[in-house]
């Protein structure tokens, strides 16, 4: 061994003072600040989320306390009491369950700090909060109404898949209920005939759909919880050859929820019939709105509706501004 | 162990005693509170103290089952599992929502049934180990995804929801009941007493099992040499399965910790620590490759731990960032650890 002792300890302080660098680099502390808590940025529509959050923060000149608690309940407990500990004006929450963040709102409350959850709701409880929540099932319903209203026109019968979310995501049950409702109002066009749970993963998403199509090779009527599951549905419709755009005779009416820039990518190419969009902006607008009418004193209803929207084949144009699925693809395709 | 440590010591002069001392990562965990002071002035709190102190708890717990393991040369990957398995069955027992004994009443049978999915399960991990001489990282491996998914199954069971809640406040309360509350200038040190005694019960429990007792020097002289020990006349394969028994008993009393503190039992609770826990009991210094360890230094890592964990929350670290550093962290000390080995012992 060539090293020596005093290099040895020179290397060990060097260490340290590489420790200490690293902490330069992640200094993040201001006036006033808002801790930004999610547990994952495990599609684009959480990536969004959190970008335009945080572009809004720093434009109203707030500093913002960022952390990710990669789905674990325990590790974002003790980041929502490091949040309090460094008096922040308020959180934004994304929790993983709807359960084991009571204690959380719990410690925010009895430190006096608003808690917003952007887009997920907690379970019920005494503890005080306010939710930012997609008006799911009516979302989904308006946008699956209007497959539905394709599937008529067509003149014939279609056999329909569903593909489910987590069924302890309150916004997987709402959408479900959404379509549900839809495809009930047309019975005698529609007749369902797989539900595929998905747990919000992508492989179980594809795996059972690609068993949904060899069991049922009818099926041309698709409704997914979610538009991160788009590539699992073009590689499984592909595979059965049902990859075709409005007008083929093999085209699946397909129904999407989120407004994903790919959703808006298919809508443009006619891949896709509908899509029911969750307005991001409007829930970031909300979310920082209600931390600052709490923190105001004033009163704040603990639910706060995002009515969204169904972007469909026929308002495309009219209403695409308003998707940010639709923001994020010009930005990404220019000209 | 380190019989000759004294002997090794010397041989380094004052660097040498320095990076071999029990209060080397003591020491670091100083430099680095001080170095990052500047930046975090909240991190001297007395409000940040106590966060500390209680975060501390449920992780330190946890490894110390782990140091045993790895003493003895193994390593177990099922203690996520475990810590997850024991909340939803401790949770499913005693929820008021049709729990089998719910509300204050089922709190003792949740518990015992708790401890006894993490001595199962520890058990069944020795045996596997010991009687079908299969290497403990398979084992362990296999028996973490076995037990995940059954929790996540036996929760379909118990509830609609992800997770099972509504637990008695005999139970939840193991965090709220007795508080030490106390102002240190402008802030205020706030602390859960019950499972901060807790987790020094099981500190000293364990310092004491491993450094005063029989079974203590079984277990270092397993985790040196099994063929030696054998020879030896000491019982291998009991010391083993006690070993991983042990590990899964601490794991659960985690699990009972943290579905505490969240007053619920989650399927997915505990998933992300096993990180945390390998690395703070590397980070003290006890050797992957068995024969040496310490729960001092357990301590001394899980320390080291929660302050970098705490420092890049408070600093709003970005969660990459936060792998990146405490993966690098943990590196160095498995480094070190050989480094330091190379120098002072061969020289």
């Amino acid at each position: 061994m060539s090293m020596n002792r005093r290099d040895f300890t020179v290397g060990t302080l060097m260490g340290l003072a590489a420790m200490s660098g690293l902490t330069v680099a992640v200094r993040a502390e201001g006036d006033k600040t808002i801790a930004v808590l999610f547990d994952g940025l495990y599609s684009e529509f959480w990536v969004a989320g959190i970008k335009i959050i945080r572009a809004d923060l720093e434009k109203r000149g707030f500093k913002i306390m960022e952390a990710i608690s990669d789905k674990d309940d325990n590790k974002q407990f003790e980041q929502v009491k490091a949040a309090i500990a460094q008096k922040v004006e308020g959180i934004i929450i994304v929790q993983t369950d709807s359960n084991a963040v009571i204690p959380a709102i719990k410690a925010a409350n009895a430190a006096n700090v608003p808690m917003v959850h952007f887009n997920r709701p907690p379970a019920q409880s005494e503890a005080f909060s306010v939710a930012i929540q997609a008006d799911n099932q009516k979302i989904a319903r308006d946008a699956v109404l209007y497959s539905c209203e394709v599937a008529k026109a067509s003149g014939k019968k279609h056999q329909a898949a569903i593909l489910i979310g987590n069924l302890g995501d309150p916004n997987a049950i709402q959408r479900r209920d959404g379509f549900d409702e839809a495809v009930g109002q047309y019975k005698d066009v529609i007749d369902v005939v797989a539900r595929i749970p998905t747990e919000w993963d992508a492989d179980k998403a594809f795996a059972g759909l690609t068993n949904a199509l060899q069991a049922n090779p009818d099926i041309s009527f698709l409704f997914t919880s979610s538009d991160f599951l788009i590539p699992q549905i073009q590689q499984a419709l592909e595979a059965a050859d049902k990859w075709a755009p409005i007008g083929d005779d093999k085209h699946v009416i397909f129904t999407g929820f989120d407004g994903f820039p790919a959703a808006y990518g298919l809508m443009k190419d006619k891949f896709m019939d509908a899509c029911g969009v969750q307005n991001l902006f409007y829930e970031t607008t909300l979310a920082i709105q209600a931390i600052l009418d709490l923190k105001a004193g004033q009163k704040v209803e603990k639910l706060l509706l995002d009515p969204g929207f169904a972007i469909t084949q026929a308002n495309m144009e009219e209403k695409k501004g308003e998707m940010w699925g639709y923001v994020l693809w010009k930005e990404a395709n220019p000209g | 162990m380190v019989p000759d440590a004294g002997r090794q010591a010397r041989r380094g002069g004052f660097a040498g005693r320095l990076v071999r001392s029990e209060y080397f990562v003591l020491l670091l965990c100083a430099l680095y509170a001080l170095a990052a002071y500047p930046f975090v002035p909240v991190l001297f709190s007395a409000e940040v103290a106590g966060n500390m102190i209680a975060d501390m708890s449920p992780l330190l717990i946890v490894a110390v089952g782990q140091t045993f393991v790895l003493v003895i040369a193994g390593i177990d990957l099922s203690i996520t599992a475990v810590i997850a398995l024991s909340a939803v069955v401790g949770a499913s027992i005693m929820t008021q929502a049709g729990g089998y004994l719910p509300g204050n009443g089922g709190v003792l049978p949740a518990i015992l049934a708790m401890l006894g999915v993490g001595g199962a399960v520890g058990l069944l991990n020795g045996l596997s180990v010991t009687r079908l001489n299969m290497p403990p990282f398979l084992v362990t491996l296999a028996t973490r995804m076995f037990f995940a998914g059954l929790a996540i199954w036996y929760t379909t069971f118990h509830t609609t929801s992800s997770s099972i809640a509504d637990l008695p406040p005999l139970f939840t309360g193991l965090y709220d009941f007795v508080v030490l509350t106390l102002p240190i200038g402008e802030s205020v040190l706030t602390l859960p007493l019950l499972p901060v005694l807790i987790a020094v019960i099981v500190v000293i429990g364990a310092h004491v099992t491993l450094s005063r007792t029989m079974l203590g020097r079984w277990i270092y002289a397993v985790g040196a040499n099994r063929r030696t020990a054998r020879v030896s006349g000491i019982p291998v394969e009991s010391t083993i399965i006690l070993a991983f028994t042990i590990c899964g008993v601490c794991a659960a009393l985690t699990g009972i910790l943290m579905s505490s503190r969240l007053q619920t039992g989650s399927p997915i609770l505990g998933e992300n620590v096993l990180l945390d826990v390998i690395g703070a009991v590397v980070i003290g210094g006890t050797s992957l490759f068995g024969g040496k360890g310490k729960i001092v230094w357990t301590l001394s890592g899980v320390l080291f731990l929660v302050l970098l964990d705490t420092t890049l929350k408070l600093l709003g670290a970005s969660l990459f960032l936060i792998f990146i550093i405490k993966g690098a962290v943990i590196l160095a000390a498995a480094t070190l650890d050989t480094l330091r080995n190379r120098i002072f012992v061969e020289h």
